[in-house]
């Protein structure tokens, strides 16, 4: 098996490495900040542009460029906002990256806010995410003590107060203007846009929205030069990514590898196969709003462009694995419960097409679904996509067309057997 | 930055604003682009999906809504893909939509029926069940029935972005998304009525006209609210010579489509079972109904004798000023030229009155800023905390300037900076608070003039010094420490406040009836103009005053002539009338023998004065009344007359705006208009012809009649003085003598059982009338009084609690409601149940107007002892 030189969990490879201040300091931690602070903010954003480093927390949407969207004439507050509300299914590594090795996200911030000129950076976490919480408050206040985070910052004159916010448990509140909603201290809502972040933001100031991941990279790009990085992964998706392998895999875990990977290394190598050697039946690339794809889709290497050509995304990074015997009808339908649950209800597609799929696909898998049904569910999916406030309407869509497309047989399998081939005796409840 | 944009919709190139969004943009190109959560008035929030247009450039279709047209943009509002996705759009509307619509109070006026003619098709593919949600209601006026929701938020937007209410969220998610009060509290708010009417759907109803129309049916009126000087435009809408309910049209009127509660949901006064009918005389202990022809000749009768014996200075007569001008003016002259007496007088003087006189002495004119000026204002030194309870529609204007325009609010006044839940309060919204002790007016106005004066920046100007003078002469008397000690103001505050309101590019300023019916009412005018003078905020195009009335057409009884000061257009009169405190006492002595009141109710409004005692000397006394009221229970003769939506003329607002009035139904039995019955008394006196009264015509055909008279008479009476020439009579005014009397310093209160107390205006409430209206009563129905927490809890009084109030040898027991608006040591009533509250108050006039107050004091409070 080849390794690849890992940037973000190298430390944590590291026996006893706990992710304080001081061990981060021992392996060149904050080195990076140092040197960011006695650079132009214009020289940074061009580094990172140039490192060609994209967005982690699912659009993959370049950073360096998001950073100069803050419009420069702009007098007054900017906010930094770093993403931690992960809540993909099947997506678990920025959980990682906050609780083994917390100072890499927080020095992208500092770096971050300092090129984008926001002297208020607020850290929005998932609620459940109690121990990662706790981890970050006091390396929070490590950097304060140590003088990385507060008023004049190693003497360049720049401030920087870092807040942590907790999420409440809506998976909408990912989505970054409904991030914004809820620091505001409103519901979690989608905003349309434009006005984008960068223009109408937090508070209506001009703001940046990161993922921990996007910003964890910052530091490394900053010390060893956008060539470096660039020089990892493909030309268009430069650097590592860490997906977050999960389902009928005899190892699943979060796997950091350069970008450009196939499917095939990643399921088979890293994650050293399918469960009790069971053939494989479908992927799931990029978390739950990631299109299905399947075994002939293995040899596609994982970068944004490939994955997307099959009419998939690389998304979040969570990499969810299913074999033979799993029915593709039960998964869509166990898909979107979880989107029906999360829909938040604010456009009317998502909101009144969510329940409507669902109640379908409730029925195809109890065994009355109906000949036109499959018809009804590409209708129905059509009409959402593209339309909604937000990507999730995209996203929610996403499972049932692909499953349509790439396992048709199986629904019309339901359809006409009256029930679910997979588990013929299971009768489904309503989720609502 | 407003400049032009061109583009191109529906192959028809048009030019727009920039800014425009598309969906109006598309109007001008004649696209009607269905929409349901787009709304003018509100910031778009782009959620319903249903005004999804083709932009050519733009893979993904667009909502016109919250697209801003721009140069050389493409757009198709019809494209195949527009349809198919609006037709989609449409389908999930209608899919769990019940389709109740034979049911649905807006059935005939809906968007989603309208819009699903026009995008739908007639077979929908929804087979699944439909999710249903309980039936409630939005307290005892609002019907909510969510199956017919479509989420569209312009009810919740509305009540925040126009109203500052917030008293409306979205609660749940998904498909249960719903609208709720907060946290499922019984909805306790302002009760506008904005969300009923801004709802595309049937979602959100008014209770009090359930059932009683489909849309069509009704005959719908454009008239003007009677009840405060905002002047709001609204539709009585009438099936069946009833009202059924009011409405407003989006834009229109000097409210621009908004309205309050008492303009939407008080309309119940106008039907009431209780209303007059016939003319009445008293014989004895009796009241005896008789034609119109016998009562107007014994009154006619009664007048003449009086006059042969005692003279027309026997006589006075006080109007209401919500009658129209043509009436007011009718009135004046069945006075002074029918009757020939100077003792006319009108509702005014309870404290409009002192506005008008003091603006007027000092500029010339009273019309100073229009609500124009106020969105428009940087700055707005609002003397008026009560003015969202006073003056919805007006407050309406601080918070667009505030919200929307970031306009910087000063506010002076006696309540705490904190609003009750889900009620909108204006000092909330300031930024500069003066919290002052209750009846502190006149010493902040002192001191903020002086730091205007003691900053050298601020306080330079072409003045003349005479008035420079007389102004710092005026001011000198007090120190900041005993301002401060009097008012709990700050040097600092003042200078900060006087700075921001000198500073302002476009400053207005606003007061209330806590300047013009509290204790040094004119003078406190006078001092404000001087104020705005010394502040260079006046006599500047976007800059000016606005004084609020509390009365619908309380400006326009003053530039009618119903006042003894002036005659109709503000001529000078020679002086030689009462005032209606000095009418009663002229009663009282015996000199006036024969008193007619139209719409007024002294028995009421002044319950500390003998009036009982001044009414019963009267050789004569006629009301003319909606109501049997106090006083004209007490009456000789007493003429039924119409309400505001019986009849046709004209209202001037508190801008100085000159609105129709428009009949929307029949008047109730024989009553009469008060313009129909001033006609018959004006003939009947004119043909017996008292000796040396010359005959005056009183032959009109209608109002239309009346008002060609009045222009002809005051031509200039209404026009709007310009900026120039109020700064040239000010400029003459600043080098005369100006006379100030020193400021009136509060005392202290002594002990934690006293209690500052302030009786006034309840939002739910406008005098009188309003008690008469089914909707507003539902609301506030009897007296309570509004106590600051920190009081009650000290007291260990509940909410609901009786407590007494006691001044003096008086005692009113009322029930507690607190509220974190009144500062604590503070107490209000509303003024509109009960007599007693008011007795515990003393009594004083304006040494200048007369004007009667009676609005505060002091009492001591104890909790009720069960027996
Ligand atoms: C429904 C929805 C949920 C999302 N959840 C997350 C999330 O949990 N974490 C995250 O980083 N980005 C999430 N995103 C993406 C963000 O909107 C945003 O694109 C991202 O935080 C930008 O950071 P990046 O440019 O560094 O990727 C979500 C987007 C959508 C539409
Ligand atoms: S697409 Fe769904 S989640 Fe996004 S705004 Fe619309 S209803 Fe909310
Ligand atoms: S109640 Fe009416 S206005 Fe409010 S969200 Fe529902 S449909 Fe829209
Ligand atoms: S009471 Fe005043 S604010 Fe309310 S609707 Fe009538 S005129 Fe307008
Ligand atoms: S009207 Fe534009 S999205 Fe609702």
């Amino acid at each position: 098996m080849v390794s690849y030189e890992k940037i973000l969990t190298k430390n944590m490879d590291t026996p006893g490495y706990m992710g304080t201040l001081p061990e981060y300091r021992a392996t060149g931690g904050y080195t990076a900040f140092e040197k960011a602070l006695k650079m132009p903010p214009a020289e940074i954003i061009d580094i990172v542009k140039k490192s060609g480093l994209r967005g982690r927390g699912g659009a993959g949407f370049p950073t360096g460029v998001k950073w100069s969207f803050i419009p420069k004439t702009h007098v007054g507050q900017r906010y930094l906002c770093c993403n931690a509300d992960e809540s993909e299914p099947g997506t678990f590594k920025d959980r990682q990256l906050i609780e083994r090795d917390p100072h890499q996200m927080l020095e992208g911030i500092g770096i971050a806010s300092y090129a984008i000129g926001a002297s208020v950076a607020y850290i929005y976490i998932r609620g459940e995410f109690d121990l990662g919480a706790k981890i970050i408050e006091s390396a929070i206040q490590e950097a304060y003590q140590a003088k990385f985070f507060g008023k004049n910052l190693l003497g360049s004159g720049f401030n920087l107060e870092v807040i942590l916010h907790r999420g409440a448990g809506a998976y909408i509140c990912g989505e970054e203007t409904a991030l914004l909603e809820s620091i505001e201290g409103k519901r979690g809502k989608p905003r349309t846009k434009p006005p984008f972040p960068a223009v109408h933001g937090l508070y209506q100031a001009p703001t940046v929205v990161n993922n921990v991941e996007t910003l964890a990279n910052v530091p490394y790009i900053i010390n060893r030069g956008a060539e470096w990085y660039a020089s990892i992964g493909t030309p268009k998706s430069p650097g590592t990514r860490i997906f977050s392998v999960s389902g009928h895999v005899k190892r699943p875990g979060n796997y950091e590898v350069p970008l450009g990977i196939t499917l095939r290394e990643m399921i088979y190598t890293c994650a050293g196969g399918i469960r009790n050697d069971k053939a494989l039946k479908a992927i799931i690339p990029g978390g739950a709003s990631a299109a299905f794809l399947t075994p002939a889709h293995l040899d596609t290497p994982m970068d944004f462009e490939a994955i997307a050509q099959i009419g998939s995304m690389l998304g979040s990074g969570g990499v969810t694995v299913m074999d033979e015997e799993t029915c593709m009808v039960q998964a869509a339908t166990n898909l979107l419960e979880f989107f029906y649950h999360e829909s938040c209800g604010k456009c009317t597609p998502c909101r009144e097409g969510s329940s409507w799929i669902l109640q379908v696909l409730h029925r195809i898998e109890r065994g009355t679904g109906r000949a036109s049904d499959l018809d009804l569910l590409e209708t129905l999916c059509r009409r959402i996509e593209g339309v909604t406030v937000c990507a999730f309407g995209d996203a929610e869509v996403a499972p049932v067309l692909s499953t349509l497309k790439h396992f048709k047989e199986e629904y019309v399998a339901h359809i006409e057997g009256r029930g679910c081939p997979f588990q013929p005796n299971v009768e489904l409840v309503m989720a609502h | 930055m407003a400049g032009f944009v061109h583009l191109t919709i529906d192959g028809q190139g048009i030019e727009v604003e920039s800014g425009t969004p598309l969906i109006e943009a598309a109007k001008q190109a004649g696209a009607e682009i269905a929409h349901f959560c787009y709304h003018p008035k509100l910031k778009p929030d782009a959620n319903c999906r249903m005004c999804l247009v083709e932009i050519e450039k733009m893979p993904k279709l667009q909502t016109s809504c919250s697209t801003p047209a721009a140069e050389g943009m493409v757009v198709h509002t019809a494209s195949n893909r527009v349809k198919q996705a609006q037709e989609g759009v449409m389908s999930f509307l209608l899919g769990n939509h019940p389709l109740d619509c034979p049911e649905c109070d807006q059935g005939g006026e809906c968007q989603l029926q309208d819009f699903a003619h026009q995008h739908s098709p007639t077979l929908s593919p929804f087979s699944e069940e439909k999710r249903v949600f309980d039936k409630e209601y939005f307290g005892p006026l609002i019907e909510k029935e969510m199956n017919r929701c479509v989420s569209c938020l312009r009810c919740v937007r509305y009540c925040d972005e126009v109203l500052d209410v917030n008293a409306l969220g979205s609660i749940d998610r998904g498909t249960m998304t719903q609208i709720g009060g907060f946290a499922h509290h019984e909805l306790d708010c302002e009760f506008c009525g904005g969300c009923i009417q801004i709802c595309p759907v049937g979602a959100l109803t008014s209770r009090l006209s359930m059932y009683d129309y489909r849309p069509w049916q009704v005959k719908k009126t454009e008239t003007i609210c009677n009840y405060c000087g905002d002047g709001c435009e609204l539709t009585l809408e009438s099936i069946n010579n009833t009202v059924v309910r009011t409405s407003s049209k989006l834009g229109t009127g000097r409210n621009t489509g908004d309205l309050c509660v008492r303009g939407f949901f008080g309309y119940g006064a106008i039907g009431h079972k209780d209303r007059l009918t016939r003319p009445m005389i008293r014989r004895g202990n009796h009241r005896l109904q008789i034609t119109w022809k016998g009562a107007v000749e014994s009154a006619v009768a009664a007048l003449k004798k009086i006059v042969e014996t005692h003279g027309p200075g026997s006589v006075g007569g006080v109007i209401s000023a919500h009658c129209t001008n043509e009436e007011i003016y009718l009135f004046q002259k069945l006075l002074r030229q029918g009757i020939g007496t100077p003792h006319v007088d009108s509702s005014t003087r309870y404290g409009y009155v002192n506005a008008i006189t003091g603006l007027h002495k000092v500029f010339g004119t009273t019309r100073l800023a229009r609500y124009e000026d106020v969105v428009g204002a940087d700055v707005l030194l609002v003397f008026a905390g009560e003015m969202t309870e006073t003056n919805p529609i007006a407050a309406l204007k601080v918070k667009e300037a505030v919200r929307k325009h970031n306009a910087t609010l000063i506010a002076v006044d006696a309540y705490t900076k904190q609003s009750d839940p889900f009620r909108s309060h204006l000092p909330r919204l300031a930024k500069y608070h003066l919290q002052i002790l209750q009846g502190a007016e006149s010493l902040a106005i002192v001191g903020l003039t002086k730091a205007l004066l003691e900053n050298p920046v601020l306080s330079e100007g072409d003045f003349s010094p005479l008035f420079l003078e007389q102004v710092t002469k005026s001011v000198a008397l007090f120190s900041f420490e005993e301002i401060h000690a009097a008012t709990g103001i700050s040097q600092e505050a003042f200078s900060q406040a006087a700075a921001a309101y000198a500073g302002a590019t476009r400053g207005v300023l606003i007061f209330g009836r806590a300047i013009t019916g509290s204790e040094e009412g004119y003078i406190n005018v006078v001092r404000l103009a001087h104020l705005a003078i010394l502040a260079k905020q006046v006599g500047r195009p976007g800059t000016g005053i606005l004084a609020l009335a509390s009365e619908n057409n309380a400006y326009g009884a003053i530039a009618m002539g119903g006042l003894p000061e002036y005659l109709p257009g503000f001529s000078p009169a020679n002086g030689a009338g009462y005032t209606l405190p000095g009418m009663l006492d002229a009663c009282e002595r015996g000199e006036i023998k024969a008193l007619y009141l139209v719409g007024e109710n002294p028995l009421r409004s002044l319950p500390q004065k003998n009036v009982q005692a001044a009414l019963s000397k009267l050789d004569l006394l006629i009301c003319q009344d909606l109501f049997l009221s106090e006083t004209a229970a007490i009456a000789h003769v007493v003429f039924p007359a119409v309400s505001f939506a019986e009849k046709e003329g004209r209202f001037t607002n508190q801008e100085g705006e000159v609105q129709r009035v428009r009949k929307a139904v029949e008047p109730v039995g024989n009553a009469k208009t008060d313009l129909e019955i001033f006609s018959m008394m004006g003939a009947a006196i004119a043909s017996s012809s008292a000796a040396g009264v010359p005959a005056v015509s009183f032959d009109y055909a209608n109002s239309e009649a009346v008002w060609r008279e009045i222009m002809a008479t005051v031509p200039d009476g209404f026009h709007t003085d310009s900026a120039e020439a109020v700064s040239q009579h000010v400029a003459v005014y600043a080098q005369q003598a100006i006379e100030l009397a020193p400021p009136v310093v509060i005392s202290k209160r002594r002990n934690p059982d006293e209690f500052d107390l302030q009786v006034g205006q309840a939002l739910f409430h406008s005098g009188r009338m309003s008690t008469y209206a089914s909707g507003l009563t539902t609301l506030l129905s009897s007296a309570i009084v509004l106590m600051h927490p920190s009081d009650s809890d000290r007291m260990g009084v509940e909410e609901g609690e009786q407590v007494t109030l006691r001044a003096g040898s008086g005692t009113v027991c009322l029930p507690v409601k607190t509220s974190l608006k009144v500062q604590p040591g503070t107490l209000f009533v509303p003024e509109h149940f009960s007599l007693d509250v008011k007795r515990l108050l003393p009594l004083a006039f304006d040494p200048t107007t007369g004007v009667p107050y009676s609005t505060r004091g002091r009492v001591t409070v104890s909790k009720q002892k069960i027996s």
